[in-house]
């Protein structure tokens, strides 16, 4: 190889994508030619400034172009890949994820798969009220008996899928709503109904079913979702207590620590009784922590006597 | 070594084997498998819509484009390439698009008038590599200004070649495959890109 086949093929040396035989050819050559080495030098050099000037993204910038993904695909009308609406588990995933990223609209389209949901209640609790037409019938065959006539006699059961939209002030809306509340196969449901109905608290009914799903809902995210419902509420002692109950038994570290802090908003010697009981149980140690620093800023003794 | 070796080519099939299952997942309508596959590549189309257009808005533009393209015609994928060179076909149209529609319209000012004087939108991302005595950082910075001007003289296709091969680490035959040329195509324009670049950087490496 002469100078001018080595300057050629330098660049492809560095990033050694040349035959193995060039390859050799090229080291052989500079071994024994000061210009051609000083212009893979160069090479090297310019490689390593490139490097340097390499911009890495921000992780702000990933996110939000993450979340902006999120938001269009929303926004498709005609997606290639489309949501089981009838996916409990993306549901709640949705709800969920809203909960922890409200920057994230998933709500709203959460919100209205859940009112189509909410149609099904709609047929099961309270047959006359819409007099829509039904949008789909899903039917599962009981029994099929074939006569001596040639005919068959096929039982099978209907479910009427109804639509109903209105706002949630709406009592016919709410009713359905706590009754969704309590809807036991579809946590989804439960999540989205429970944070539509956290605005209605200074009903009492709504109150009692915020106050029921936080004692016995076996989801967190509802559970979540009641907390903050109640939290204008938690002054009132039939709240307290339930808070209480709670802040002792739940399993969940989160819901803890939110009990702590709507506990906490009065500071009196049952709350610092509950929170002392809790600190001689509490396996995390975070929650250990807010607990100690609420009877500290109390005044009173971490332990009980 | 030799086990070594193997197992990393067996983690590689395995993980094309899984990759496989997820693309199958996401045709079939799976929201979280979608999510998955986008984790997978989204840092290093980011990454390389960012370092090709230097603009944050601009790679944030790219990146909708691309995931939402993915998004819409993943049904069309039958798995005659890597999905990989698939997905980078798409990113790399988009980014050419920028590129070309910048050069007519000439490049970006990188420094935009504020309230407070003239700032570097770039200013805000960091380069890598240190930057703490003065003098390194004035010479980084005048090194900095000339790999822009030495980039900025590349065609589109040099800078994506370039761009794909150096900070990517592609090889070039899967380059070719990416841009839709051949290998050697690929190799004569990271030649003349390397070429411009050490003809307006030479006195400073």
């Amino acid at each position: 190889m002469n100078c001018d086949d080595v300057i050629r093929a330098i660049p492809l040396y560095h990033y050694g994508e040349l035959e193995p035989e060039v390859e050799e050819g090229v080291e052989d050559h500079v071994e024994s030619c000061d210009s051609c080495r000083a212009a893979l030098a160069r090479q090297k050099a310019l490689a390593v400034a490139l490097d340097r000037h390499e911009l890495a993204p921000p992780p702000e910038l990933l996110a939000e172009c993450r979340h902006e993904l999120v938001r269009a695909i929303y926004r498709e009308e005609t997606p290639a890949v489309r949501r089981n609406a009838s996916d409990p588990w993306g549901l709640f995933r949705e709800a969920f994820r809203s909960m922890w990223h409200p920057g994230i609209r998933f709500a709203q389209p959460a919100g209205a798969v859940a009112l189509v949901t909410l149609g099904f209640f709609a047929a099961r609790f309270f047959p006359s009220i819409s007099d829509q037409a039904p949008d789909a019938i899903v039917s599962s065959i009981r029994s099929v008996q074939p006569d001596n006539t040639g005919r068959v006699q096929i039982a099978l059961d209907e479910t009427r899928r109804r639509v109903i939209s209105g706002r949630v002030e709406d009592q016919n809306i709410r009713r359905l709503l706590l009754a969704a509340a309590r809807e036991q196969d579809n946590p989804g449901v439960r999540v989205e109904s429970v944070g539509l109905l956290k605005d209605q608290c200074t009903s009492p009914d709504t109150r009692a079913v915020m106050l029921e799903r936080l004692q016995n809902d076996p989801n967190p995210g509802v559970r979540l979702k009641a907390l903050e419902g109640l939290k204008t509420f938690a002054t009132d002692p039939e709240v307290r207590r339930t808070l209480a109950q709670v802040l002792l038994k739940d399993q969940n570290a989160g819901v803890r620590i939110q009990v702590i802090d709507l506990l906490i908003t009065r500071q009196d010697a049952a709350t610092a009784g509950v929170l002392q009981t809790l600190i001689g149980k509490e396996d995390n140690n975070y929650v250990r922590m807010r607990c100690q620093n609420a009877l500290r800023d109390m005044n009173a003794s971490v332990g009980t006597f | 070594m030799l086990q070594d070796a193997a197992g990393a080519a067996n983690a590689r099939a395995v993980s094309k084997v899984d990759e496989a299952a997820v693309i199958r997942a996401v045709q079939g309508g799976d929201q979280d498998a979608f999510e998955r596959l986008v984790r997978t590549y989204d840092q290093s189309v980011l990454r390389l819509a960012m370092n090709l257009l230097r603009s944050p808005e601009d790679a944030r533009d790219v990146y909708q484009e691309a995931f939402l393209r993915v998004y819409r015609n993943i049904h069309t994928f039958r798995f005659d390439c890597s999905f990989h060179t698939w997905l980078y076909r798409i990113v790399t149209n988009i980014c050419l698009d920028h590129l070309r529609k910048r050069k007519v319209r000439r490049e970006e000012a990188a420094v935009i008038d504020t309230a407070d004087g003239p700032v570097d939108r770039m200013d805000s991302f960091e380069e890598e590599g240190p930057h703490a005595d003065p003098e390194r950082r004035m010479w980084n910075n005048q090194l900095s200004g000339r790999i822009e001007s030495a980039l900025a003289g590349l065609t589109p296709r040099e800078r994506m070649v370039f761009e794909l091969r150096h900070y990517q680490g592609m090889r070039l035959r899967a380059i070719g495959d990416v841009l839709g040329t051949s290998e050697e195509a690929a190799k004569n324009c990271l030649f003349r890109a390397t070429q411009k670049m050490r003809t307006v950087l030479g006195d400073l490496i």
